[in-house]
C-alpha cells in the first residue's frame, strides 16, 4: 500500500516515497514516480487517487513555476505549503475534491533553513520534524520519535530512512516493493540510491 | 471631420482608417528603440534603455523580459502596457504546459500575444495596446532561433532582423543594408549593437544585450562587454574613414599628378 | 485643437500621447510633496500636509489615527508604508485596494506580502484604469516604503500611468525637481536610518513653501527592523513626537508663534 516518509537533518529534507502504482488490489506497476520537484527547492511527495495526484501536482507546479518566472525569484517553501494547503481546502468544499495527500519538503533560501510540511486532503497543514504518510506511517512514527535528530548529517538521516523502510517490509502486510528517495538542500533537489 | 471615427475604435472612418491603431503605433515610435537579430544558431535582443538615473534602483528598470525559460520578450512603447501584456503571455505559457505539457513555441506566444493586442482594437471601450513587441527563442527539441514581431494591431510576422521604438525606420534600413544570412554569434552581436548605435549616441552604457544561444541558454551582456564591441566597432569606422581618407588621397594625387604630366604633355 | 483628445481618457492623440495621464501627473505636481530615503537598515518617509487650517481638528491625528496620522501617510501593511500625492479621494481608495491586496496575500501564502509584488498589484490596476472603458486615470501617485526578506528593505514609485520603479531616494509633488537633484547631492549609498532622517527633514525644510516646519505641515514615517524578533516595524510618527525630532534636529520653528498664520 502507499507509503511516503520524509524527513528533515541539519541542513536537508529526505523524502521517500514507494514506486507502485496499484489499481484496486492489482499492482499495475513498480517504478512509478511520485515525488515530484514542483520549484528549485521544493519536493513534493504524493499518494492518493491517482489521477487526482496528477492533475494537482502538475497544477501546483506550474502556479510555483509562474509565481517564479513573474518575480524571479521562488516562493519560500513555507508560503507554498500555505497557498497549497489553501488551493486543496478549496478543492475539498467544490463539487469534486482533489484526494491527495501530500508531503513537503523544502529548503529556504533566504533564511538557509530546512522545512517539512505535512498536508492531507481535507486541507490541513502541520510544519512537522518527520512524518509519513499512508499505511507505512503507523510503523515509521514510532521509530522516528525514538531516533530522529534534527541534527543529523545526510548519512545518518538516511541511515534512520533505512530503518523505516525495513521496518514496514517486516510488518505490513502489503508491503511496497521500491521506493525511490529525494534530498532538498541549498544546492537543490536530486535523486538518491540507498 | 475625422471627429466621430477616432472615438470608438470599432468604427471604420470613411477612408479605411482605424484611427486609434494608427495612433497606438504612434506611441509606439516616441519608445526607446529596440532590434532583434537572428543569426545562423543564435538570437540576440538589443534594447536601448533610458539612463537609470542616479538614485534609481537599475534592478527595476529592465526592457527585456522572459516569458518562460525559452523565449525572451523586449518592447517598445507604453511600459505599463508592457508589464501588463507581459503577464498575460507568462500565463499562458504555463498554462499550455498544463494542458499540453509542452512548451509554448515561439510562434505560438506570438500568435497569442498578437491576438491579445487584436482583441484590443475591436472591443467596445477600450484603447489598443501602445506597444510593439520583439519576440525570440527556440522552439522545443530545435536548434533554429526565430524571432518575431507584434504591433498594436494585431499584426504579427517573422524576420531575419527587425527593429521597433523610436527612429525604427533608420535601424531598419540600417540592417537591411548589413544583415547577412548565418551569422555567427559574435556577428549577430555586434550588428546588434552597431545597428543600436545608430540612433544611441551615447553609447554603450544606454545599451541592453540579450543573447539566446538554445533552448533555455540565455545570457545578458554586461557593461564591460558591450563597452568592448562598442570600442571595437568605433575603431574599425575610424578605420574605415581613414582608409577612405588615404584612398582620396590617393585618388587626388593621382589626378594632380595626371593633370601636372597632361600640363607637361601640353607643354 | 487637442480639445478632442483629452476629453477621454481611453484614446490616444495622433501623437501617440494619452493627455489624461499627462494632466494626472501635472495635478500631482502641484500636490503637497512626498519624500523617501532608502536607508541601509531602514527606510524614512515624509509628506508635506496642505490641508491646514485655524479650525481644523486634529485630536484625531494626535493619537496616530487609524494606520496613520492624516492624509498623506499611511500603514498599508505590516511591512510596508504608503505616501501619496494628489487627489486625497482617489487616494483613499488606492489605500483601501493597497490594503486588501495586502491581506490577501497574506491569506493565500501566510507571508506578507513583497513590496514590489504590492506595487504591482497597484500599478496594474492604475494601468486598467487608462485602457479600459470611459474611465479617468487614478490622479495619484504614490511611494511605497517597506521590507521583504527578498530584497530586504526597498523604495518604490509608482505614477498614474501605472509605471513603477525602484529608487534609493526620491520625492514627488511639488518641488519635487530641488528635492530630488538636492537628494542626488547628499545621498551616499551606505547611509543609516539616523543619517536619514536628517537628511530628509532637510530636504524637506528647504523645499517647503513654508519657512519653519511644524507638526501641522509635516507627516513622518520610518520603517526599520525590530532588534528583538528581526520583524519590520513601522513606526507612524505623531505630532508631538515630529515636534520633538525637528526640535532634536533644530529645524523647529523658535516659538509658538501664532503657529497657523494662513
Amino acid at each position: 500500500m502507499e507509503t511516503s516518509f520524509a524527513i528533515t537533518g541539519k541542513d536537508y529534507v529526505i523524502v521517500a516515497s514507494d514506486t507502485t502504482a496499484a489499481r484496486s488490489i492489482v499492482k499495475m506497476k513498480e517504478d512509478e514516480d511520485k515525488i515530484k520537484a514542483v520549484s528549485p527547492h521544493l519536493l513534493m511527495a504524493y499518494s492518493g487517487e491517482p489521477g487526482d495526484t496528477i492533475q494537482f501536482s502538475e497544477y501546483i507546479e506550474r502556479n510555483l513555476r509562474l509565481f517564479h518566472i513573474r518575480n524571479n525569484y521562488s516562493l519560500t517553501p513555507s508560503a507554498a505549503a500555505s497557498w497549497i494547503r489553501r488551493s486543496l481546502a478549496q478543492s475539498l468544499r467544490s463539487r469534486k475534491p482533489y484526494s491527495v495527500n501530500l508531503m513537503l519538503g523544502g529548503y529556504d533560501t533566504t533564511s538557509d533553513t530546512p522545512h517539512l510540511f505535512w498536508i492531507d486532503y481535507l486541507g490541513t497543514l502541520a510544519e512537522v520534524p518527520f512524518g509519513a504518510h499512508g499505511y507505512g506511517s503507523y510503523f515509521a512514527l514510532s521509530l522516528l520519535d525514538r531516533y530522529h535528530n534534527p541534527e543529523a548529517s545526510l548519512e545518518e538521516g538516511l541511515e534512520i530512512l533505512k530503518r523505516c523502510i525495513d521496518e514496514v517490509a517486516k510488518r505490513l502486510v502489503v508491503t511496497p516493493g521500491k521506493y525511490k528517495v529525494k534530498v532538498v538542500d541549498k544546492d537543490g533537489s536530486r535523486e538518491i540510491e540507498l | 471631420m475625422s471627429r466621430s471615427y477616432d472615438r470608438a475604435l470599432t468604427v471604420f472612418s470613411p477612408d479605411g482608417h482605424l484611427f486609434q491603431v494608427e495612433y497606438a503605433l504612434e506611441a509606439v515610435r516616441k519608445g526607446t528603440c529596440a532590434v532583434g537579430v537572428r543569426g545562423k544558431d543564435v538570437v540576440v535582443l538589443g534594447v536601448e534603455k533610458k539612463s537609470v538615473l542616479q538614485l534609481q534602483d537599475p534592478r527595476t528598470v529592465r526592457k527585456v523580459a522572459m516569458l518562460d525559460d525559452h523565449i525572451c520578450l523586449a518592447f517598445a512603447g507604453l511600459t505599463a502596457d508592457g508589464r501588463v501584456l507581459i503577464d498575460k503571455a507568462r500565463i499562458e505559457c504555463q498554462s499550455h504546459r498544463l494542458t499540453v505539457e509542452d512548451p509554448v513555441t515561439v510562434e505560438y506566444i506570438t500568435r497569442h500575444i498578437a491576438g491579445i493586442q487584436q482583441r484590443y482594437t475591436q472591443s467596445g471601450g477600450v484603447r489598443p495596446f501602445g506597444i510593439s513587441t520583439l519576440i525570440v527563442g527556440f522552439d522545443p527539441h530545435d536548434t533554429k532561433p526565430h524571432l518575431y514581431m507584434t504591433e498594436p494591431s494585431g499584426i504579427y510576422s517573422a524576420w531575419k532582423a527587425n527593429a521597433i521604438g523610436r527612429s525604427s525606420k533608420t535601424v531598419r534600413e540600417f540592417l537591411e543594408k548589413n544583415h547577412k544570412d548565418d551569422l555567427s554569434r559574435e556577428e549577430s552581436i555586434k550588428l546588434a549593437v552597431k545597428s543600436l548605435l545608430e540612433v544611441v549616441q551615447t553609447g554603450a552604457k544606454n545599451i541592453e544585450i540579450s543573447v539566446m544561444e538554445s533552448y533555455g541558454k540565455i545570457t545578458n551582456l554586461d557593461l564591460s562587454q558591450i563597452e568592448a564591441i562598442v570600442s571595437e566597432i568605433e575603431k574599425e569606422k575610424e578605420a574605415e574613414a581613414e582608409r577612405k581618407r588615404s584612398r582620396l588621397a590617393a585618388t587626388a594625387a593621382g589626378q594632380a599628378s595626371m593633370t601636372s604630366r597632361a600640363a607637361a604633355g601640353t607643354q | 485643437m487637442s480639445r478632442r483628445y483629452d476629453s477621454r481618457t481611453t484614446i490616444f492623440s495622433p501623437e501617440g500621447r494619452l493627455y489624461q495621464i499627462e494632466y494626472a501627473m501635472e495635478a500631482i505636481s502641484h500636490a503637497g510633496t512626498v519624500l523617501g530615503v532608502l536607508a541601509k537598515d531602514g527606510v524614512v518617509l515624509a509628506a508635506e500636509k496642505k490641508v491646514t487650517g485655524k479650525l481644523l481638528d486634529l485630536s484625531g491625528a494626535k493619537e496616530g489615527g487609524y494606520g496613520g496620522s492624516g492624509e498623506k501617510i499611511f500603514l498599508l501593511n505590516s511591512n510596508v508604508i504608503g505616501g501619496v500625492a494628489g487627489l486625497t479621494a482617489d487616494a483613499n481608495s488606492l489605500i483601501n485596494f493597497a490594503r486588501t491586496a495586502a491581506q490577501q496575500h497574506l491569506l493565500q501564502y501566510n507571508e506578507d506580502i513583497p513590496v514590489e509584488l504590492l506595487a504591482q498589484r497597484l500599478c496594474d490596476m492604475k494601468q486598467g484604469y487608462t485602457q479600459y472603458g470611459g474611465l479617468r486615470p487614478f490622479g495619484v501617485s504614490l511611494l511605497y516604503a517597506g521590507y521583504d526578506k527578498q530584497y530586504q528593505f526597498q523604495l518604490y514609485h509608482s505614477d498614474p500611468s501605472g509605471n513603477y520603479s525602484g529608487w534609493k531616494a526620491t520625492c514627488i509633488g511639488a518641488n519635487n525637481g530641488t528635492a530630488q537633484s538636492l537628494l542626488k547631492q547628499e545621498y551616499k549609498d551606505d547611509i543609516e536610518v539616523k543619517a536619514a532622517i536628517s537628511l530628509v527633514l532637510k530636504t524637506m525644510s528647504k523645499t517647503m513653501d513654508s519657512t519653519t516646519l511644524g507638526s501641522e505641515k509635516l507627516e513622518f514615517a520610518v520603517i526599520t527592523l525590530d532588534p528583538e524578533t528581526k520583524l519590520p516595524k513601522a513606526k507612524i510618527y505623531r505630532p508631538d513626537e515630529i515636534d520633538q525630532l525637528l526640535q532634536a534636529e533644530g529645524l523647529a520653528k523658535k516659538e509658538e508663534d501664532g503657529a497657523m498664520k494662513s
